[in-house]
């Protein structure tokens, strides 16, 4: 059952957002976290919930080399990150996939583990991709320093004084995790095995968990170091300037292709937010409490995108948008009359004439934020069976097919693919590194074996196909008789009953950016500050401003 | 091209499996590499998703689907479509020459046909003749009688495999099937399936050989990287900082 069908209330539905606005490549490259985000979701778990954390393991040498347990202890499990803490040579650093060797490395156990847990895991997770990791482990992840922040936050503690904060603003954080792997990768825990879980239905819980202990580990780690260098005269880093440091996390293309590989996914994840804003438009009024939430949210988003660097060609006007329309929505909401009826849709309307994408999608975020009571449950709808919509219809026929064809992919059928311009790509597998990759059509060599990432021209071959079948002839018949179409037709019954489920643009269209595709997905798990390196590859900001595990409590309690 | 030992710079650990030592793979693993090798070895996409899923299905439940699976597509490869796949008419679903049925093909096919006049309905008596690996088509019957609530037999030279609801249909049905082809015939009757509970732990003994063979058909998927396509992928801006 869609997620539409559960919460049908008709004063609801009248302010939805249809897919073929949501969906544009466009719109979905300027995504901004939520509080339905999947860090948000954690956190305010954590918070909540009866959850203990401790740091039990602290076994770190005077030149950073050891190993430390992070714990999170809830009434009836508990989870551990075990983390590796090396002497990493300059020349090695390297935030590809490809590199070989990191400053940390880490993964999240399931359980306390034992002396011979921690030798197990010594022997493998530092090997990373040529380690391997079991059923009693949820992730494996790594991640190497800032060296320039690192040096100078662990220096300014060792001589007995704080970072500078202007040196703080320009990175945002000591360590930057290059790949979290999850969902049974190199033999760890299947989803399956875990989802059940109340604390892990949501998508990417321990993932997010991983990366928040890694970033108590961060600030250990450099308070450590100053220590060991400074003594006596060291100091601790100041509660604020702490607070302010995140996680970075560098990610190339190999995330892009998830979100078109995971479309029952991406169909919850994104219903859940147009749900979430839809509850909050169809409001009749607006309480107080909300409308000075919202001025708050509005000072904290000017200043996120005031401390927002990025030097890339396509996201520096997009900044400047940001920017410009933050400050119009500061003074609009100043002056609003929240009085009249609707106030809220009636502020979304003006925004959707009044603002740029950017700031339209950073409105959505500021409206949905004084809102919990109203949408938070909705966090619990983020998750897919994707096994249940997995065996294909073999009953429908193909007038039905044809037309969901019609309907849901219009926008792919008109799209016209013997323009080069709307072919100049392929999505591919690397030989050597096993990652994927986009080449140029017309000057690379591999085209032949192209992965099936642009839906919308596989959807176009299957819809000449079937053009000439008669209308009662069942989908059975034509996958007999056609099994090349047989991933499109999944895709196209899938697509009927999760209307958004397909990112509605030609991914393989020469000016088609994947970063659009990163930025959806790196704000559904709630990055800040996405810094392209290139036209597919970012920098992002994780927990910058979030609360740690020693003061979570005291900050919920307040 | 080769793999050096212990390379950390491709995404994959199975290379590190090594000779008939148990390779502990996760779902997500063996479902991801036994499509990738189905589709290598000339299944369309869709299809090699099916593969996935069988051999998937089989780990779960404690038999070793990636050999069945890889042993299945050094023998069909080169094979073509209207060799591999049923020629379906009423109560006999054969291939086409004689010849035998990829039980992927033929299990999805099943499948695809649950509701439909000429198939797997209770009722119905089926002659599939020969299928290879029969084992692999399990998955999709066990899918099929949770589709249609009926229990479905295949019978064949070493008896009758009941997909039914008894404690041990499983046991008996891999006994059945577990030759590397078979002459087989499929009835069905209305009842609920009894699902086997899918095992906790990983006492699925994929060896390392087994990955090997399937790494080889699913790099058959990838493309040789040229200095373009390695240049792309990463940053413009240097890391060290």
């Amino acid at each position: 059952m869609s997620l539409y069908q559960q919460t049908a209330a008709p004063d609801v539905a009248r302010y939805r957002r249809p897919a073929s606005e949501v969906m544009r490549l466009a719109r979905m490259g300027c995504g901004h976290p939520t509080r339905l985000s999947f860090l948000r979701v954690l956190l305010r778990r954590l918070a909540s919930d009866d959850w203990q954390m401790d740091r039990p393991v602290w076994n770190v040498d005077a030149k950073g080399v050891g190993h430390a347990v992070y714990r999170v202890k809830g009434a009836e499990r508990t989870y551990s990150l075990v983390a590796f803490a090396h002497d990493l040579p300059p020349e090695m650093r390297s935030d590809r996939v490809i590199a070989t060797a990191w400053d940390a490395t880490f993964t999240l156990f399931d359980g306390d583990p034992t002396p011979e847990d921690i030798a197990r895991l010594a022997d493998n997770v530092p090997l990373q991709e040529a380690g391997r990791i079991s059923i009693r482990e949820l992730t494996l992840a790594r991640a190497n320093r800032s060296v320039r922040l690192f040096a100078h936050v662990s220096d300014a503690l060792a001589a007995g004084h704080q970072p500078d904060p202007e040196e703080i603003a320009k990175v945002g954080y000591l360590m930057r995790t290059t790949a979290v792997y999850g969902s049974g990768k190199f033999g760890a825990a299947d989803r399956d095995d875990i989802a059940a879980r109340p604390e892990l239905t949501a998508p990417f819980q321990v993932e997010m968990l991983t990366v928040w202990l890694i970033r108590a580990f961060t600030v250990d780690l450099v308070e450590h170091m100053a220590a060991v260098k400074g003594g006596a005269q060291a100091v601790t880093l100041d509660p604020r300037i702490r607070r302010s440091l995140g996680v970075g996390n560098s990610t190339g293309l190999g995330m892009a292709p998830f979100i078109v590989r995971h479309p029952v996914l991406l169909n919850n994840w994104m219903m859940a937010r147009e749900e979430a804003l839809a509850r909050v438009r169809a409001q009749t009024g607006a309480d107080a409490a909300a409308v000075a939430r919202l001025q708050e949210v509005v000072d904290a988003a000017i200043h996120n995108a005031e401390a927002w660097r990025s030097e890339h060609p396509v996201q520096v006007p997009k900044l400047r948008d940001l920017r410009d329309d933050l400050d119009l929505l500061k003074q609009t909401f100043a002056t609003w009359d929240f009085s009249r009826p609707h106030p809220w849709d009636a502020l979304w309307t003006w925004g959707e004439d009044a603002l740029t994408l950017e700031g339209q999608e950073a409105l959505v975020s500021l409206m949905l934020e004084p809102h919990g009571a109203l949408i938070d449950d909705l966090a619990d709808r983020m998750c897919a069976d994707e096994a249940a919509s997995f065996r294909l219809d073999g009953a429908m026929t193909v007038g039905a097919l044809r037309d969901v064809l019609e309907e849901a992919y219009a926008w792919a059928l008109a799209i016209d693919f013997t323009t080069p311009a709307n072919t100049a790509r392929f999505w591919y597998v690397s030989e050597e590194k096993l990652e994927p990759r986009l080449g140029d059509r017309l000057t690379e060599d591999g085209a032949t074996l192209e992965q099936p990432l642009c839906i919308a021209r596989l959807v176009r071959e299957l819809y000449d196909t079937v053009q000439d079948l008669d209308a009662a002839t069942a989908v059975a018949s034509l996958l007999l008789a056609h099994p090349e179409h047989r991933y499109a037709v999944r895709r196209v019954q899938i697509t009927r009953d999760h209307p958004f489920a397909e990112v509605q643009d030609n991914l393989i269209a020469a000016d088609m950016l994947p970063i659009d595709l990163l930025r959806c997905k790196l704000a559904f798990f709630g990055a800040s500050q996405f810094d392209p390196r290139s036209d597919r590859w970012v920098r992002i900001n994780l927990f910058q401003g979030a609360p740690y595990p020693d003061d979570i409590k005291a900050e919920a309690s307040r | 091209m080769t793999t050096v030992p212990h390379d950390q710079t491709r995404g994959d650990s199975t290379p590190f499996f090594q000779d008939a030592k148990p390779a502990p793979l996760s779902r997500n693993e063996v479902a991801a590499l036994c499509m990738k090798a189905a589709r290598g070895a000339g299944m369309s996409w869709g299809m090699a998703e099916e593969a996935g899923f069988a051999a998937a299905w089989l780990a779960t439940h404690g038999i070793d689907g990636p050999a069945h699976l890889a042993a299945h597509l050094t023998q069909a490869q080169n094979r073509a479509w209207s060799e591999l796949c049923p020629n379906i008419t009423a109560g006999d679903w054969s291939a086409a020459d004689g010849g035998s049925l990829c039980p992927i093909v033929l299990g999805a096919t099943l499948c695809d046909h649950a509701r439909l006049s000429d198939g797997p309905l209770a009722g119905c008596s089926i002659t599939l003749g020969t299928v290879d690996y029969p084992i692999l088509l399990l998955p999709f019957l066990a899918e099929i009688a949770r589709i249609n609530n009926v229990l479905i037999a295949v019978t064949g030279a070493k008896g009758t495999a009941c997909i039914d609801a008894s404690d041990s249909w499983m046991q008996t049905a891999t006994e059945v099937l577990s030759d590397e082809a078979a002459d087989l015939t499929l009835t069905a009757r209305d009842g609920a399936l009894k699902n086997p509970p899918p095992q906790v732990a990983r006492h699925t003994k994929t060896s390392a050989d087994t990955i090997a063979a399937l790494n080889a058909f699913a790099m058959r998927t990838t493309v040789p990287a040229s200095e373009q396509s390695r240049a792309g992928a990463g940053s413009a801006f240097s890391d060290n900082d």
